[in-house]
């Protein structure tokens, strides 16, 4: 009898996480989150310079990364705690996520000693922001027909095309850009990573307002714009493997089910032991006891040097599935028109016109499901 | 993780594929798995019960091992002596103890006909009573018994305190954690080898996710049963168990429906072996509580200290 697909062992806590809790706690209690619970839900997406600033000076950025590079030389453990912490009180952590998240790390797997001097200090200090170049306007969740090059010239590299979707690129210092740079190549072969700096000429950034009027996402040009031999991270024509590693590991954090938990806290403030809600509040909190339990044993896993991207697929999709429901199964509970009156409905509304996107970034679900289907030996 | 886990699971395996009767379970000793060693017993953990009775589900073994294994850790934790034979639990009781007797039934009790004993919660507290002569067969969707038990100043053996619900909880969330497991892969195997528009169903993109998602309620019951024995092993699991068998309720609206739709035809006969597996997934849904019974504990825990209590109380749990 074949077995379980996907068995996680159960996950157990490693020494140090009560005393890793206890400090960034404190450091909650020290940089309270916002005050309006708009602004602490899906706070990954919220950016605040100065709390990113304060972070870093706290030690809590670049946590795993060699001291030489300003990094803290934790357990990956002992970041996972902060993280959840972090997102789960709504502390706006939107402007260094990336870098700390992604950019950071990669650096760290493929670049340079010179790149990795220049940019991981001040992204562990909270001052240096990145974000990533992959989507463009005829390469979405097809991320392998992109056309954006980066073309061979003396010196270094010319760059032409447009990205697209990119969160943050207003905010950021860098970005780490998948760029065809072997002339008729196609699909994934051919493309390099290039980390190019957000200020050099022929980069233009405009905004793509979203549909609840805030600013988050954006279009990127690229006009003639000369970067050096340097610029280049990792293997020339292996960027395609570099950015599917890169995807595998951001997908099981607990940014992919807490999106939503402010929606829930305030909730319980306010409804208390009404027993119309109890059912609801229950529902919910079994799902998330289990996606936290699932994060958690995905992210010892990949600690452990093994690589769970099928069950960090999982994660992720039943985590946005999550998120995306919360609001809708608080929305049939409450008797209330959304008239903008009073926090819980504020932010109900808020959250029902944000949350389609949880199930599109990172990773839409049918890609995710095919990722899954995969691992199951169907395709 | 029990030292003696990989062996243990190697010889459930073997036994179970042989479809077992009571008395081999019994000769091999699995009734006595959680009870200490220094009481006779096999002295395993949640952990490793968790385990055998995944097995058990994804067999699915039409036996009462869970209820049994429950039982007896009961009766050796209040040192009261087991029975000579079969001893079950019972989710639900009616009626009263007075002067050390208990005049009521006993309702869906798994097995109940032929048991010599049943662990009951009775006035918030378990109690052994002996087995019932008057008897009310009743049966789950999958044919297994549920018979109700009628006494009559039958005499009790008091057990202490305890709770019935959230151990024959957690026995239905092991076991639909195998069955569930089974069903994918019965569904895998089935969709890789039915050709239909020239070629396998497994190729077309709306069966993938639906049994990417299948695989995705398996994988979300097998770690909230496991995350539930971890903390039963510290003695406390009120709050894990609730969330274990409320996720796997859920998974098994799901999960049940997606097996099916996906076998087609197929898996609606008698012939084909995914019913076995489903209508007990269906059973266990409503055993040792249902979604709303769930729901309602969990929901009064989730808001007792208001909403930030509720990440206080889960961290404090995840870090023990």
């Amino acid at each position: 009898m074949t077995i379980s697909a996907f068995a996680l062992p159960p996950y157990a806590p490693p020494l140090g996480t009560a005393a890793v809790r206890a400090e960034i706690r404190a450091f909650l209690a020290a940089n309270p989150p916002p005050a309006d619970p708009v602004r602490r839900a899906n706070c990954w997406a919220v950016a605040d310079d100065d709390y990113s600033r304060a972070l870093g000076a706290a030690g809590f950025l670049g946590m795993l990364w060699p001291k030489r590079y300003g990094g803290h030389e934790r357990a990956p453990m002992e970041r996972y705690v902060v993280l959840e912490e972090l997102l789960a009180a709504g502390a706006p952590v939107g402007a260094h996520w990336i870098a700390d998240r992604q950019t950071g790390p990669l650096l760290l797997r493929y670049g340079t000693e010179v790149q990795r001097q220049k940019y991981l200090p001040g992204m562990a200090a909270g001052t240096i922001f990145a974000c990533i170049g992959l989507s463009e306007p005829g390469a979405g969740s097809d991320l392998a027909s992109l056309r954006s090059r980066a073309e061979k010239v003396d010196g270094g590299w010319c760059i032409n095309g447009q990205k697209l979707w990119t969160s943050g690129a207003h905010r950021a210092h860098a970005m780490l850009a998948l760029l065809r740079s072997e002339p008729g190549s196609e699909r994934g072969a051919g493309l390099s990573q290039f980390l190019i700096d957000m200020n050099t000429p022929g980069v233009t950034v405009r905004p793509v307002v979203n549909l609840t009027g805030d600013h988050d996402f954006n279009e990127v040009f690229f006009d003639d714009v000369m970067v050096s031999d340097d610029a280049m991270v990792g293997a020339r024509g292996n960027g395609w493997a570099q950015v599917t590693a890169e995807l595998a590991l951001e997908r099981s954090g607990p940014e992919r089910y807490l999106s939503s938990h402010a929606l829930l806290a305030l909730l319980i403030d306010a409804v208390g032991d009404d027993h119309r809600f109890r059912g609801p509040i229950g529902r919910l909190t079994a799902e998330m006891w289990t996606l936290r339990q699932m994060s958690m044993a995905t992210a010892a896993k990949l600690a452990g040097g093994e690589d769970p991207s099928v069950e960090a697929a999982i994660v992720k999709d039943l985590g946005n599935d999550f998120e995306q429901r919360l609001p809708q199964l608080i929305q049939a509970a409450l008797d209330s028109d959304l008239d903008g009156s009073g926090d819980l409905v504020r932010l109900l509304a808020h959250l029902l016109q944000v949350s389609p996107s949880f199930s599109l970034r990172g990773g839409t679900r049918e890609i995710l499901r095919g990722i899954i289907a995969r691992g199951l030996g169907l395709r | 993780m029990s030292e003696m886990r990989p062996q243990l699971l190697e010889t459930t395996t073997m036994l179970f594929a042989g479809m077992p009767d009571w008395d081999a379970l019994v000769t091999a000793g699995f009734p006595l798995l959680l009870v200490p060693s220094a009481g006779g017993g096999f002295g395993g953990d949640w952990g490793d019960a968790f385990a055998v009775l995944r097995l058990a589900g994804a067999q699915p073994l039409a036996q009462p091992l869970g209820e049994a294994m429950v039982a007896a850790l009961l009766l050796a934790s209040a040192g009261v002596a087991p029975p000579a034979g079969r001893a079950t639990i019972a989710a639900h009781a009616v009626g009263s103890i007075d002067g050390g007797r208990f005049t009521g039934s006993l309702g869906a009790v798994p097995w109940g006909q032929g048991a010599a004993a049943v662990v009951a919660m009775i006035d918030g507290g378990l109690v052994l009573l002996p087995g019932s002569d008057a008897v009310t067969p009743g049966g789950s969707p999958a044919g297994e018994a549920r018979d109700t038990l009628a006494y009559d100043a039958a005499p009790v053996v008091p057990l202490g305190g305890g709770d019935i619900m959230q151990l024959g909880g957690f026995l239905r969330v092991a076991l639909a954690s195998g069955a569930l497991d089974a069903a994918l892969g019965l569904a895998i195997s089935h969709c890789n080898g039915r050709i239909q528009f020239g070629k396998p169903l497994s190729k077309l993109q709306a069966v993938q996710q639906a049994l990417a998602v299948l695989a995705s309620e398996a994988a979300a019951v097998a770690m909230a049963g496991a995350a539930a024995a971890r903390a039963l092993d510290f003695g406390d699991a009120g709050f894990e168990i609730a969330a274990a068998k409320l996720r796997t309720n859920i998974a098994i609206e799901r999960g049940v429906a997606i097996a099916h739709q996906v076998h087609g035809a197929i898996g609606f006969t008698q012939d084909y072996p995914l019913h076995p597996l489903t209508r007990r997934l269906m059973g266990w849904r409503s055993e040792f509580g249902g979604d709303a019974f769930w729901a309602d504990r969990l929901g009064r825990m989730a808001v007792a200290n208001g909403g930030a209590g509720l990440w206080a109380e889960m961290t404090a749990r995840g870090d023990r």
